[in-house]
């Protein structure tokens, strides 16, 4: 009998041919659009219901008409200070949550409770918290109006919506209050993962809670934070719904984000598609290099340097190994 | 294993491939059949336009499904009664569910959503659309009118109805389509404003209540209309709610639109707003709300921080806004029967409904119909009769000026939230004002961008400069439109 060669039985295909539907849906639902995206903002593409495009001859045209946009300058500035408004504070408080939530000492009761209550606003949809907050600031009557006059803290009724920067606070807050309970949640899953030895020591070893959170807790999530960082800036930079359900970018294009500059410019009037399409591969661009630099920043600088050691440590010794060898 | 995984990729990769030729394909033919086929149906169809009766035209029988989209209710539950009517008329079942699609038009939603779905085609197609002032011309005249179905190629007698049912003039002028001249969308209101002012306010300030009195106190032209804001404010009364009451006027008694030979045009009637605006702020002449928030409901029911003496607008205005939120359901109650009608300072109209249909719509028999009972039928089972007496759903309910002159002759336009008076006195001459001739198929966009800073003046943030600067660099910016 010849060597039979052993049937082994291959799973692998299994996995390919279950991949089949995504990979398919992806093609079509995702790749197809961002490719005839990038494609038609090279082009004179605009006007409803219009499919025949071709290229511009100065193939940048859209991308320098939006660049050099004024609406679009200012969009990206609200959109950058409506994030940065709302990361802070919002990292902030998960970060203070998340420390009680995991404090071994103190256990807290009715953990999972509070957990449902501050992931709550996330749940409801962003145009009835839209609405709500519309209603809350209404002028010349309204609860937060109705409270202030009540309070003595106004004489009469203030046009908080009017305000370029009340209304992007407002905007802020809402982000804020909607997300804070989600990196709450990624923050604590991050805690967990955290190798109890290392609080178990440090507890023995006689740490304070503030210790412990400062010098174990924290270095150890930077990997957790990075991801909050970096999925909330993609999140952020994108941010439509609630600039557009609750001012429609207005008063005065304070709350204009670049995503309702891009809608605006794609549906809203003249159907300008090619001038949308190059902004929102500007927006992509940007996203991606703030992405960048993000990892850049907050790269693991220990293993970094851990790398760089044993490499110098190897370098010589294969040095030393060669001349030992020569004499 | 590898060989495998290529096979899979480059299937993945054909399916794609197909799909996306097959759907560019699809849409590639949605836009350019009307070019291509409506110069070829103009030609044969143009010389008899004017006399032939309407071409026979059929339904798809494995069709069972009618779609219609629109932004409020009305039409959809207009053809709830068309069920009846049908029934009444043909002794059979109206063969076809109606799927409705209702989208708001708050915020810009429905247009987008329209324009996906008309754009798209397919089994879920509007076969009606509905279209509201704001934006009409875009699906009638401007870059959605080839989706729009000729009444004519619906099997409607456009000719022969349009006169018999005496259709207010400017609702054919803005629902007819200019490269072919045909009528694509016609309404069921007829819009002109009016002046709703309170009774007991007239009474305190000028002694009496008359509206032929009134309306010489507080016209014709807005200085004189400014002055009679003077005396109701020297009685302790706001004159308008919001500036946005005075918005509508002014807009639309504009000479011309807001593009002119594909340039911005600020016309000076509209530019005036700036002024007039401030000077309601500045004077202390209305209560500083927002049009359609709850201060400015709060208005019609004294429940403001001064009683408001009135608001300009359309019959519709009257029966599904102000009435609802007067406070009350009969005279005596709240605001209610405490109100009455007069001539505005300016002619105006505001919104209105226009009618549409899908030139793709595979039932253009029933389509066709529908639309003649909603927008030309001028007997006294045609929706107009009913709109027109509030009887669309029983007796007592709302009534509302319509379309047809016709109807409205042989209509009651009482009203008790009126205490008694005919409105249809009013607004049947208000109506003649109404203009479509200056308007463009941005003038939602516009608007809203205008608006915004005239408040922004108003508030003391910008100079009037700095503001209509501001307004020309956001449609600048914004639309494909040349500002200079």
């Amino acid at each position: 009998m010849g060597p039979k060669k052993l049937k082994s039985v291959s799973y692998a295909k299994y996995g390919y041919i279950f991949s089949i539907p995504f990979v398919l849906a992806f093609l079509i639902f995702t790749a197809y659009p961002i490719f005839y995206t990038a494609v038609i903002g090279f082009t004179d593409l605009k006007g409803l219901g219009k499919t025949d495009f071709k290229f511009l001859e100065n193939p940048l045209q859209n991308f320098e008409a939006v660049w050099k946009n004024p609406s679009f300058q200012k969009s990206l500035e609200n959109t950058a200070i409506i994030w940065i408004c709302n990361f802070i504070p919002q990292i902030l408080l998960a970060l203070l949550l998340t420390a009680w939530f995991t404090n071994q000492r103190q256990k807290l009761r009715c953990q999972g409770a509070f957990k449902v209550l501050f992931y709550m606003p996330n749940i409801i949809t962003a145009a009835t918290i839209a609405i709500l907050f519309n209603t809350l600031f209404g002028y010349p009557m309204g609860p937060v109006n109705d409270l202030f006059q009540m309070l003595g803290i106004a004489d009469g009724p203030t046009e908080f919506l009017r305000d370029k920067w009340t209304a992007k606070g407002i905007i802020s807050f809402i982000q804020f209050w909607m997300w804070y309970g989600q990196t709450m949640i990624v923050l604590i899953a991050g805690v967990l993962g955290i190798n109890p030895a290392l609080f178990e020591a440090a507890e023995i070893d006689g740490a304070t809670s503030r210790q412990v959170f400062f010098h174990i807790t924290l270095p150890s999530l930077r990997t957790i934070m990075l991801f909050t960082l970096v999925t909330s800036l993609i999140g952020g930079m994108q941010m439509f719904d609630i600039p557009k359900l609750f001012l429609n970018g207005g008063p005065d294009s304070a709350t204009l984000t670049v995503s309702v500059f891009i809608y605006n410019q794609a549906f809203s009037g003249s159907y300008l598609y090619n001038r949308a399409a190059a902004a929102s591969m500007i927006l992509f661009v940007i996203i991606a290099i703030l992405s960048g630099i993000l990892f850049y920043l907050l790269r693991d600088k220990d293993a970094g340097k851990l790398k760089k050691q044993m490499r110098e440590l190897k370098k010589p010794r294969r040095q030393q190994g060669g001349q030992r060898h020569e004499t | 294993m590898k060989r495998i995984l290529a096979l899979v990729l480059s299937v993945a990769m054909l399916f794609t491939l197909a799909i996306g030729i097959s759907g560019c394909g699809g849409n590639e033919q949605t836009p350019a059949s009307p070019d291509s086929s409506a110069p070829a149906q103009q030609t044969s169809s143009a010389p008899a336009d004017t006399s032939t009766p309407a071409p026979e035209v059929s339904d798809d029988p494995s069709v069972k499904v009618l779609n219609v989209w629109s932004f409020t209710d009305e039409v959809p539950r207009m053809l709830e009664k068309y069920k009846e009517i049908y029934k009444q008329r043909t002794g059979q079942d109206f063969p076809f569910e109606i799927k409705s699609t209702i989208i708001a038009t708050t915020d810009g939603a429905y247009q987008p959503a329209l324009d996906q779905a008309l754009a798209s085609g397919g089994a879920d197609a509007p076969d009606i659309y509905c279209v509201e002032a704001a934006f009409v011309l875009k699906y009638t005249q401007g870059d959605a009118a080839n989706y729009a179905a000729a009444y004519k190629e619906l099997g409607i007698d456009v000719d022969r109805l349009l006169k018999e049912s005496e259709i207010a003039q400017y609702t054919v002028d803005i629902g007819t389509r200019p490269s072919d001249g045909k009528l694509v969308g016609l309404g069921y209101q007829a819009t002109g404003g009016a002046f709703i002012y309170r009774r007991s306010i007239a009474k305190d300030v000028w002694g009496t209540d008359d509206p032929a009195v009134i309306k010489d106190k507080i016209g014709p032209g807005w200085e004189k209309f400014f002055q009679a804001a003077e005396d109701v404010k020297n009685k302790g009364y706001a004159m308008l709610s919001s500036d946005g009451d005075l918005w509508n006027p002014v807009r639309t008694s504009a000479e011309k639109p807001w593009i002119v030979d594909g340039k911005l045009y600020i016309d000076p009637a509209r530019e005036a707003f700036f002024d007039y605006a401030k000077r309601l702020k500045d004077n202390g002449l209305h209560n500083d709300t927002t049009a359609w928030t709850d201060s400015w409901y709060a208005d019609m029911k004294d429940a403001g921080p001064k009683k408001v003496f009135g608001f300009f607008g359309p019959a519709w205005l009257i029966n599904y806004v102000m009435a609802g939120n007067s406070g009350g359901s009969k005279p005596g109650e709240g605001t209610y029967g405490d109100w009455a009608i007069c001539e505005a300072p300016v002619g105006f109209f505001w919104g209105g409904t226009w009618v549409l249909a899908n030139k793709d719509t595979k039932i253009p028999k029933t389509v066709g119909q529908i639309i003649e009972w909603i927008t030309l039928d001028n007997s006294e089972t045609g929706l107009q009769y009913f709109w027109a007496n509030g009887t669309l759903e029983g007796p007592g309910g709302t009534k509302d000026t319509v379309a047809s002159g016709a109807v409205m002759k042989k209509s009651d336009g009482k009203l008790d939230f009126l205490a008694g008076q005919n409105m249809f006195d009013v607004f049947v001459p208000a109506g003649e004002f109404a203009r479509g001739d200056n308007m463009t198929q941005y003038d939602e966009t516009i608007n809203n961008y205008f608006t915004d800073q005239v408040r922004e003046y108003v508030n003391g943030n910008k100079t009037k400069e700095q503001a209509i600067a501001d307004f020309k660099q956001l449609v600048a910016d914004n639309l494909d439109v040349i500002v200079e």
